[in-house]
């Protein structure tokens, strides 16, 4: 719990609200959530080595304050399957982003394709911190399949959340995709409720979008905390 | 604990200050109200003194030497919070404020609600309103309503408490139910206005405790306490169902945030969920709750989703039909003796599957065979009863006789809908009369049925048997 606090202390200081992904991803480990194997690079050599150790396809994301719409900023590069590619993104990431500060490069194993889901919390003016569960992925704002219930939630009320989504045929093995493990996904709602319940007083909002569900397990692959 | 409520509704003394000698003033109408109908000691308060209605009008309340357990204010805004000041002083704790002109009045009213919050902090009072009806309960002879019994008709003593954060939708709905079957449906009923004090949670804390309150009806714009009204909303949904209008749906979007989930979080959405959650079934239009009543208050909790339709009508079986799926119910499949006997008993012009539709040819005594066959199928949860009573061979007396016996066995829900001119009032008010569930059209009638099923599956997802939760009489 303590990494918890004293990565909450450090954003402050520097005066931010947003946690980085690489620092969200702590929070969540901390809290025993098991996100991909990754790590925050500060160079070329460290970023392969990791690689290296974790195995390919491997994804490398830019970690600064200055960059938070990863993905608009193409900040984010996907499918990396040799140590050349590590080299060259990590020089690419140091060419373009000259400009801005920067933490360090996360390299993290990548996750293989699946259903993608999106579990957050949000601070509601009547009902203080609830949790969102619902179909996830770059659409989730248009598709708006979610469901919401009040921190710190129950692994019951968890799992009936679940169910009540409009298009759960899909977690159930539709056309090929995978069976997604329900009880697993019930705990992961479990644990981030307990996590907006415990530190109502610093987290405003959470992201967890993508949860990729595939036929290993879920895997937490980009996450935003907010705080107040 | 004893809830902030029962403080009221079991006061042994109550005090009406600003009894107006004026008829119909509401401090005049509470003054009576409180003489005639209240069992315990009812002193009243008016600065010049006299009598009203051959009681003592005392001119202020320090002047009683009695203690006075629970008192309604009816003064203008501007001298409430020295009347509450008296109040305190006198060690009135429980008082109801029905007079407007406060926080929902602008920056003057804003600031006398204040200078009231004080003084209730000082002395340690509870508060109703203020800009409320105040309380309602037949049973306990307990009437704040400040409107005239000439206009405002009282409903009597029944099964469903009411608590409403607006007065009018209040005063209305008490109302209606006055004239709604036997009108014997209030136990009790809180309007509690700008809520200073006592809010829509402790409301539902009260109702949820109440031995006589069998059924909760609410009406809500937003939350005081919103955390604490779903989780006691969570309990007392085990026990008794509660049911109601949350409106105010449209005004506010989602905020923007930095997150999807922020995004993602407009009020309603929200609400919709978390009311689910707890178990609350909400209706969106009046009409619905009028329902509401009339299928909680007197019908029993269906088993399961399986619904028989009879009708003289194919279009409106067909309608039924389409609501049934809309509501998430079931046509039921007739067991196989019962089937027989349909098909064995009814022309072949007829339709004996489900619905049953006995055609414009039905007599009162088909109707008797297939609501019988229906009705008594273990393989039927509910039954909807359709009659367009415009066909010739069909005698309305004895439409309405069957009808009623089988209404009364009460051992499934059983809704009537009639649907036509003179002979279908006429019909429906002498099956209202006695309680028994009518309504204006076939989807009306198979709506009420959902909410009802509604509720029992809700019940069985935790684990309870529908059949231990007894609403109506």
């Amino acid at each position: 719990m303590n990494e918890i606090k004293t990565i909450i202390q450090k954003v402050r200081l520097a005066n931010r609200t947003a946690l980085l992904e690489h620092e969200a991803k702590i929070v969540l480990k901390e809290m025993g959530i098991n996100v991909p194997p990754s790590i925050l690079a500060h160079d070329a050599e460290e970023a392969v080595k990791a690689a290296d150790s974790f195995g390919y396809p491997i994804v490398m994301k830019l970690m600064s304050q200055d960059v938070l719409h990863k993905t608009d900023a193409k900040a984010v590069i996907v499918d990396l399957k040799t140590s050349d590619d590590i080299r060259h993104t990590f020089q690419d990431f140091m060419h373009r982003f000259e400009n801005v500060k920067i933490e360090g490069v996360l390299v993290e194993k990548m996750v293989d394709k699946g259903i993608e889901l999106i579990i957050g919390t949000n601070t509601d003016d009547d009902f203080g911190p609830v949790i969102l569960f619902g179909i996830g992925g770059v659409l989730v704002e248009a598709i708006k399949d979610v469901v919401f219930r009040m921190c710190p939630t129950t692994k019951e009320q968890s799992l009936e959340a679940i169910n009540e989504i409009k298009a759960k045929v899909l977690l159930e093995g539709f056309r090929g995709l995978p069976t997604v493990d329900k009880d697993a996904l019930a705990d992961l709602i479990v644990q981030l409720s307990k996590l907006a319940w415990e530190y109502k007083d610093d987290i405003l909002e959470m992201d967890i979008n993508p949860v990729i569900a595939n036929s290993s397990g879920l895997y937490p692959v980009d996450a935003r905390i907010i705080l107040k | 604990m004893t809830t902030k409520l029962e403080k009221y509704f079991n006061a042994k003394s109550f005090c009406v200050v600003g009894a107006s000698t004026t008829p119909n003033k509401p401090g005049n109408v509470v003054a009576y109200n409180f003489v005639n109908y209240f069992p315990g000691k009812t002193y009243l308060v008016n600065p010049k003194g006299g009598k009203l209605f051959d009681t003592k009008l005392y001119k202020s309340v320090l002047e009683i030497e009695d203690q006075i357990d629970a008192a309604c204010i009816i003064v203008p805004a501007k001298y409430a919070p020295q009347t509450l000041e008296q109040c305190g002083q006198k060690g009135v704790k429980n008082v109801i404020i029905t007079t407007g002109g406060f926080s929902e009045a602008g920056e003057e009213g804003l600031e006398l609600q204040k200078q009231m919050l004080n003084i209730m902090k000082q002395y340690q009072i509870n508060v109703i309103g203020p800009n409320c009806l105040g309380l309602y309960s037949p049973a306990l002879g307990y009437d704040t309503m400040f409107l005239p019994a000439s206009k405002l008709k009282r409903p009597s003593a029944g099964p469903v408490s009411i608590f409403t954060q607006s007065g009018a939708f209040g005063a209305a709905f008490i109302d209606q139910l006055s004239r709604l079957g036997s009108g014997k449906w209030v136990s009790k009923f809180v309007s509690y206005g700008n809520a200073s004090d006592i809010n829509e949670s402790d409301a539902l804390e009260y109702v949820g405790g109440d031995p006589d309150t069998k059924m909760v009806l609410i009406y809500l714009e937003d939350f005081k306490d919103g955390r604490r009204f779903m989780e006691k909303a969570r309990e007392i949904s085990l026990k008794k169902p509660i049911m109601g209008i949350k409106a105010n749906r449209t005004v506010t979007g989602a905020k923007a945030g930095a997150s999807h989930t922020a995004a993602l979080s407009s009020d309603d959405v929200i609400v919709d969920d978390l009311l689910d959650d707890a178990g609350i079934i909400r209706v969106i239009t009046w009409d619905q709750l009028e329902d509401c009543v009339l299928a909680f208050g007197t019908q029993p909790l269906p088993l399961g989703d399986r619904v028989a339709i009879v009708t003289d009508g194919g279009g409106a079986g067909v309608m039924a039909s389409d609501m049934v799926s809309d509501c998430n119910l079931k046509l039921a499949q007739f067991s196989a003796d019962v089937q027989i006997k349909l098909d064995q008993t009814f022309p072949s012009f007829y339709a004996t599957g489900n619905p049953v539709d006995i055609t414009g040819s039905a007599t009162a005594e088909d109707y008797r065979i297939a609501l019988e066959a229906a009705y008594n199928d273990p393989q039927v949860d509910s039954v909807v009863n359709i009659c367009i009573p415009v066909i010739p061979d069909l005698d309305i007396q004895e439409y309405i006789a069957i009808t009623k016996e089988i209404a009364h066995r009460k051992e499934k829900p059983f809704v009537t809908s009639l649907v036509g001119g003179e002979e279908a009032d006429f019909a429906t008010s002498e099956l209202l009369e006695e309680d028994i569930p009518v309504f204006s059209s076939p989807g009306r009638a198979v709506r009420a049925l959902g909410m009802l099923t509604d509720y029992t599956k809700y019940l069985k997802k935790r684990g309870i048997d529908p059949h231990t939760i007894m609403v109506e009489e």
